[in-house]
């Protein structure tokens, strides 16, 4: 047994906000604690090697997840939930705090389809590896994180809605696999599980790695590398105050032999980009973009109790040379919905009053297969601050009125008495008889309806043509720069058709096994 | 009064009508609260346009007061650049020279009665304009979201989460906890 609270006082985690100047030094230094930074470290430290962490954001535990989303929006979530891709067409929920997304999603555990790697493999020229080579690393991951299958009869009633009207409709459907331990459904997911019944990388690898000498220090904000030929000679960090909110006059310089970056795919690149490498970084993010229906039923569906998503029909994943999509349940936090809920005053409230009995249920467009919905860019803002370009195309549109049809169709399937999109003005069917004309007849442009990502993947693809890839597809090395690695969701070169979090850990514990055995 | 004379006093009297509105249009932005403490990251106009914004918007038991200083304060966390921009929009908001040709508006949001107020939220809800529509949404998304992270509105709609610290008791503290 390795004691959290003790992890916590280890005094190898280091509070950047009450440090001074200072230079250190390692075999490794990983940006980023979440799914792909906290797999990298605790390999590499169990290996032997120095490791130095680096993260952001706060060092968070239950304690402080007080399941309002007053508290924990600003101190988990980048830019305090509010992110949004330059157009604001689409809000981002992203994670910032040690453990990364891995505290706050919805312990969805998916393994890579084994097509999708295939497609890597023959149109991304991802030759550096095959599925066979992640499956042991699946296998470990899934057992250290006790990922396992949800028993149907624990579905909430959001999920049970979208098992049964998928049945009914004859549609593919399955209950999913979670990273939880003797999971209390509190439904508090996406808010910081209460209980650490979530096995995420706050209480699983990154004390694995602090277990074998690895340090963190947190409150450290990445700027950029400093090159000198084809190496990264030294890191320069920012430390930040106590909220994460301003830098407090003190840096961090750190010399190592290698370094990593896992950051994610928005600060990833962006990394890369304030420290002049650029080639193909930024390019090709890919978000799952989301858009979602809310179903009114008689009965009771308190869509904010138990397992927020234990079931997923992937149906229509594959639509030939159409964008497929895959759909799942939306938790439901008060603050999150009211966001995304139309109207405003009374209109407003009478769309949110129903909550107990409102099933919401979303369709996850499967972006970066088409070329003409081949994912947006990052870029740089004046000061040096990340910002996703990302279009929707016509034909991702196009997506979005036909699975916002399909959701209809299942949310009255499974009972529902009326169904709304999230358009605003709000647009309501009372029957199916209804689905074609007010779809059709909604309009599908930025500032219409809502569109959400909490899926980012891309932007330093993994490759060996060095024109459309930022790291080598063997061991995620950057071509030029020998002593760079990018280890997280952004060298995926599409988006994976799956919710993320298991493939970043097995690509993870792949490539730093392969690093490890480079010592 | 012949046809001439007529045209004349009509293009008179619109010139007459447009620069009466225009002058209404740059009235300064009425004060419609005090800040009950510092502000972060809007700007003294900006924070009077935003409540104003939110009184229109919220539930009535919210205080739009509050929820637009949550708002400041979850702007801290927003690049610089995203907090220029929240203040340009919403001096965009309140100006009415455009609104004066876009809205048919000849007064600031501010000084609105409150159904003229949510007509030019309809209108931006409805533009062509996709900087007016996402605009709009921004600032509705904003406050609606703040406003519901207050508990005093959960009991209207029926939220009823576990109780603040109701599991604390019960964490695991194993980083090995259901390994195998």
């Amino acid at each position: 047994m390795t004691s959290l609270a003790a992890v916590r006082a280890n005094p190898h985690v280091i509070d950047g906000s009450t440090s001074a100047d200072q230079e250190l030094t390692a075999d490794v230094c990983i940006v980023g604690t979440g799914a792909g930074g906290a797999v990298t470290a605790a390999v590499l430290a169990e290996a032997g090697l120095d490791v130095l962490m680096l993260e952001e954001g706060g060092y968070y535990t239950a304690h402080d997840f007080t399941m309002r989303e007053k508290d924990v929006m600003p101190r988990l979530y980048q830019e305090g939930g509010l992110r949004a891709t330059k157009d604001l067409g689409v809000s981002i929920l992203q994670g910032r705090t040690v453990g990364g997304t891995t505290v706050v999603n919805w312990t969805t555990s998916f393994r890579t389809p084994e097509d999708v790697v295939a497609h890597w493999h023959d149109k991304h020229d991802v030759k550096g590896f095959a599925y066979a080579d992640l499956v042991p690393h699946y296998d470990a991951i899934e057992k250290r994180l006790a990922v396992s299958k949800v028993e149907e009869s624990t579905l909430n009633g959001n999920n049970r809605k979208l098992f049964d009207g998928c049945k009914k409709l004859g549609w593919a459907v399955d209950t999913l696999k979670r990273n939880v331990y003797a999971c209390m459904q509190t439904g508090m997911c996406g808010l910081g599980c209460p209980v650490n019944a979530k096995r995420s990388m706050l209480v699983t690898m990154i004390p694995d790695a602090i277990d074998a000498g690895a340090r963190l220090v947190f409150r450290a904000r990445a700027e950029r590398f400093e090159t000198s030929g084809n190496q990264v000679a030294k890191l320069h960090v920012t430390l930040l105050d106590a909220e994460g909110r301003a830098p407090t006059g003190k840096t961090l310089t750190v010399k190592a032999k290698r370094f990593v970056t896992s950051g994610g795919a928005i600060n990833s690149p962006a990394l890369l980009l304030r420290s002049g490498i650029d080639g193909a970084v930024g390019a090709r993010t890919c978000i799952h973009p989301v858009v979602a229906s809310a179903g009114f039923y008689d009965e009771d569906i308190f869509p904010y109790r138990g397992a927020p998503q234990s079931a997923a029909s992937h149906h229509f994943a594959h639509r030939g040379a159409d964008v497929g999509f895959f759909i799942e349940t939306a938790a439901w936090y008060p603050s999150l919905m009211a966001g995304a809920s139309p109207g405003f005053a009374g209109e407003h409230l009478a769309f949110m009053k129903n909550v107990n009995k409102t099933g919401v249920h979303v369709a996850i467009a499967i972006d970066g297969f088409h070329d003409d919905v081949a994912g947006g860019r990052v870029t740089l803002r004046p000061s040096g601050a990340p910002v996703l370009d990302y279009p929707i195309t016509p034909r991702l549109w196009q997506t979005f009125r036909f699975a916002q049809k399909r959701l209809a169709e299942m949310q009255f399937a499974s009972g529902a008495k009326t169904v709304k999109t999230l358009h605003d003005p709000e647009r309501v069917m009372s029957s199916p008889g209804d689905v074609d004309r007010v779809v059709d007849g909604a309009p599908y442009e930025v500032g219409r309806l809502p569109v959400f990502t909490a899926h980012l993947m891309g932007g330093c693809a993994m490759g060996d043509d060095p024109k459309r890839s930022v790291v080598r597809s063997e061991d995620l090395r950057h071509h030029t720069l020998e002593n760079l690695y990018v280890i997280d969701g952004s060298v995926f070169p599409t988006s994976l058709g799956v919710n993320p979090q298991e493939s970043i850990y097995g690509l993870a514990r792949l490539m730093a096994t392969r690093l490890a055995a480079r010592k | 009064m012949n046809r001439r004379t007529f045209l004349k006093r009509g293009l008179m009297g619109g010139a007459v009508l447009v620069l009466g509105m225009g002058g209404l249009a740059v009235l300064p932005t009425k004060d419609v609260a005090t800040p009950k403490r510092a502000l972060a990251v809007l700007e003294p106009r900006s924070f009077q346009v935003l409540v104003a914004f939110a009184k229109r918007v919220v539930p009535e038991t919210a205080d739009a007061v509050d929820v637009v200083h949550r708002v400041d304060d979850a702007l801290r966390l927003a690049p610089l650049e995203a907090q220029r921009d929240f203040n340009k929009l919403l001096g965009l908001f309140e100006n009415a020279l455009p609104g004066l040709l876009l809205d048919g508006r000849a007064l600031p949001f501010t000084r609105l009665s409150p159904e003229s107020q949510d007509a030019v939220l309809r209108h931006w809800r409805d533009s062509r304009l996709e900087l007016r529509r996402s605009g709009y949404q921004a600032l509705r998304r904003a406050c609606l979201a703040m406003a519901y992270q207050d508990e005093a509105l959960w009991p209207a709609i029926g939220y009823a989460p576990p109780p603040t610290g109701a599991f604390e008791a019960m964490a695991y503290d194993d980083s090995k906890a259901g390994a195998s």
